[in-house]
């Protein structure tokens, strides 16, 4: 995909000369956004619209040299400026900041597409290709693009004619029919597996507490699911009631606190780090089911990333924040649809990451939790208010028993 | 219902045909091997002058030019904005838009058309170098009767949509471009023809959908040409008061300008035809007033 801005002057309106140009581009199978336009008040005011028109590189060149001769012209624009880092881990001052939009950069006149679209980081060149890159991770001596100029963001396509968010009329839907909810994130997701899309599932302890594990282990065996990002709460009690039956000290299967419950998920850790891994403690068969034990067999990929708040941790559990968030990052590439289950903060950290293409359904008893996501920038995200178990059990039973 | 007539139409420049014959071809009517009656074309010339001044037109003349046969067509001179003398109201020397020629072999009449004006006291104002006009051949006024003279503009064979912009800035004149899409029609001036503030002799032939879309909804009652009769050139016609000269009538349309109280009269110009030329072509009116003054305040 390739985009153009293109600028259109005079009795634009009057003439149905605007009319003529948008339908030109739709005509020719492209987009447009109307990024810019003032209307004149009388009918001697001229009016000016600026256009940004994007579409398949051959198609576009081809239409844009046709919107000429309407009087449609190119915008002539600006490369990007770009500043060499001085040093490892700080960018150069007045760096551009990026969105979790689908970008654009314009190097010597040409645009380049930025590879990795993520909130929050600097926008760099290497090798001729541009991707976002988080501060830390910025090298003494990469070009780092300075200023708006010569960046172009997309805007999220509200596009025309697919159903892809066609049921989310609002944005948190506390008063809709789930199981309708459910019926259609499940046809996301086996629409994004068509596509060669993978699914990306980030688990809260919650839904472990609410029974949902072994349903979301339905899911994971049955290969609904290419990689995993969690905490140490989330991990540590899946072990626990496969293990000892109980979740937090709970029974999982009577919902009764039982004798010495409290410090159970703590014993479990410690065995586990006796094991070395999760995947040791798997394969010793300490771990008899559940969605680890799951993942491990089916060689799913997690990620665990850890907090001052977390016992143990389990063995596999990155503590240091920053390799944490890196590694998530390593496992994004590819995924076309992310499910947040009753994980605020994960949740938030796992969308600060997603470009917003990703199609995010977050589920959670909380409302403020997606409205938080939301807040961060995850403007993609869709919220699905309900009791993370059920939620799980359905989309299971949706996916699973027709696989 | 009676509509006052044009406010325009009174006063033209024209050029004799010393010098005329098709030499190149530059739209599909022309070709060198048709040749020219250089006697018949001065006779048919003349014919028109003469049409002309008794409707009551006032016709003043340029010197032709042996280096540009079509200087003939002085309606392609360029776009004529006049001033109202204040005290009789009539229309005199004002602004005048010489015309950027897209055919090189039209390119020098600029320079002559430009001499004539600035002669005579007219200002000229250039449009950008890098945008074809091609005068009133590709500029025709309608005034909706009590409405604002808004000035159709034709682009596409001949002339750039962007002159229409600025043009606009140029006159203070709203400028309205319209695509012309049948390279038979390659000027405005043979698919439109305001005839009063309600009509007009339209071709749709020429225009695209949106086009038509903009004409039906500035002109009250159109006269639409079918397809033959636009390529007859009948819009190309000049009109004086109530006469309207024609250089071909077909007699459907002969039939309904006369019921409307128009005197139609023929105009034979069948040398011109040869390159794609009609009455209108031949002819630019000296007292188009396309600015018109701020409104009170």
């Amino acid at each position: 995909m390739a985009s153009e801005t293109i600028e259109v002057t005079g009795h634009i309106v009057d003439s149905l000369l605007l009319a003529k140009i948008l339908d030109s581009i739709l005509d020719a199978g492209c987009d447009y956004e109307i990024t810019d336009v003032a209307i004149g008040k009388t009918s001697l005011d001229p009016s000016r619209a600026r256009i940004d028109v994007t579409g398949d590189d051959e198609v576009l060149g081809r239409l844009v040299d046709e919107l000429q001769v309407h009087g449609a012209n190119r915008v002539a624009l600006e490369d990007a400026t770009l500043v060499p880092a001085d040093r490892d881990g700080v960018l150069p001052a007045g760096f551009y900041s990026t969105t979790n939009l689908a970008s654009g950069v314009r190097v010597d006149g040409t645009w380049l597409p930025v590879e990795n679209a993520e909130m929050d980081c600097a926008l760099v060149l290497r090798d001729g290709r541009a991707r976002t890159v988080p501060m830390h991770r910025v090298r003494a001596g990469d070009k780092v693009v300075v200023g708006g100029e010569g960046v172009q963001v997309q805007a999220p396509s509200h596009a025309r004619g697919t159903q892809m968010f066609e049921f989310m009329a609002s944005e948190v839907s506390s008063e809709k029919p789930k199981s309708l909810l459910v019926a259609r994130v499940a046809e996301r997701l086996r629409a994004a597996r068509e596509r060669g899309g993978r699914v990306l599932v980030v688990a809260g302890p919650a839904v472990v507490h609410t029974g949902g594990a072994p349903d979301l282990a339905r899911l994971v065996e049955a290969g609904w699911v290419d990689v995993l990002f969690a905490g140490n709460g989330f991990a540590a009690h899946d072990i626990e009631s496969n293990v000892l039956g109980t979740s937090l000290g709970v029974s999982v299967e009577e919902g009764t606190p039982t004798e010495g419950g409290h410090a159970n998920h703590l014993r479990v850790i410690n065995e586990v780090r006796r094991h070395g891994s999760i995947a040791a403690a798997v394969d010793a068969g300490f771990v008899t089911g559940g969605v680890m034990r799951a993942c491990v067999q089916r060689g799913v990929p997690f990620v665990l990333g850890g907090s001052i708040r977390d016992d143990g941790p389990l063995p596999d559990v990155i503590t240091d924040t920053v390799a944490a968030a890196d590694t998530m990052r390593a496992h994004l590439d590819g995924v076309h649809v992310a499910l947040m289950l009753a994980s605020t903060l994960h949740a938030i950290a796992t969308g600060n990451c997603l470009p917003a293409g990703v199609e995010t359904f977050c589920v959670d008893i909380n409302q403020a939790v997606v409205t938080k996501l939301a807040d961060r920038g995850s403007h993609q995200a869709l919220g699905i208010v309900t009791d993370v178990g059920p939620f799980v059990r359905q989309l299971a039973d949706h996916l699973v028993a027709s696989a | 219902m009676s509509t006052a007539p044009l406010q325009w139409g009174r006063h033209f420049v024209m050029c004799p045909p010393r010098h005329f014959g098709v030499l190149y071809e530059i739209n599909p009517w022309m070709s060198r091997e048709v040749t020219v009656d250089p006697d018949r074309a001065l006779a048919e010339w003349e014919g028109l002058v003469a049409t002309l001044r008794a409707a009551g037109a006032t016709v003043e003349l340029m010197e032709p030019h042996p280096d540009v046969p079509d200087l003939v067509f002085t309606a392609n001179a360029g776009v004529v904005n006049a001033t109202i003398d204040p005290g009789e109201g009539t229309a005199g020397a004002g602004q005048f838009v010489p015309s950027n020629f897209r055919h090189p072999e039209r390119q020098p009449e600029t320079a002559v058309n430009a001499a004539w004006f600035a002669a005579r006291g007219w200002r000229a104002d250039r449009l950008p170098d890098e945008l074809d006009h091609e005068g009133a051949g590709d500029a025709l006024p309608f005034t909706p009767a009590g409405g604002r003279t808004v000035l159709l503009s034709g682009y596409s064979f001949r002339s750039d949509a962007g002159a229409a912009t600025a043009l606009s800035t140029m006159l203070g004149c709203p400028v309205r471009p319209l695509e012309l899409v049948d390279p038979r029609l390659y000027h405005l001036d043979l698919t439109f023809c305001p005839l009063d503030g309600r009509r007009a002799m339209i071709a749709p032939l020429g225009w695209d959908a949106y086009g038509r879309k903009v004409v039906e909804a500035l002109v009250p009652e159109p006269l639409v040409l079918t397809d033959d009769e636009a390529l007859s050139f009948c819009a190309n016609s000049v009109v004086v008061d109530r006469t309207i000269v024609m250089p071909a009538t077909p007699p459907r349309v002969g039939r309904l300008l006369e019921s409307w109280g128009f005197a139609v009269v023929e105009c034979r110009v069948g040398e011109f035809l040869k390159a794609g030329g009609g009455c209108r072509c031949l002819t630019l009116a000296l007292d188009t007033v396309l600015s018109e003054p701020p409104p009170a305040a």
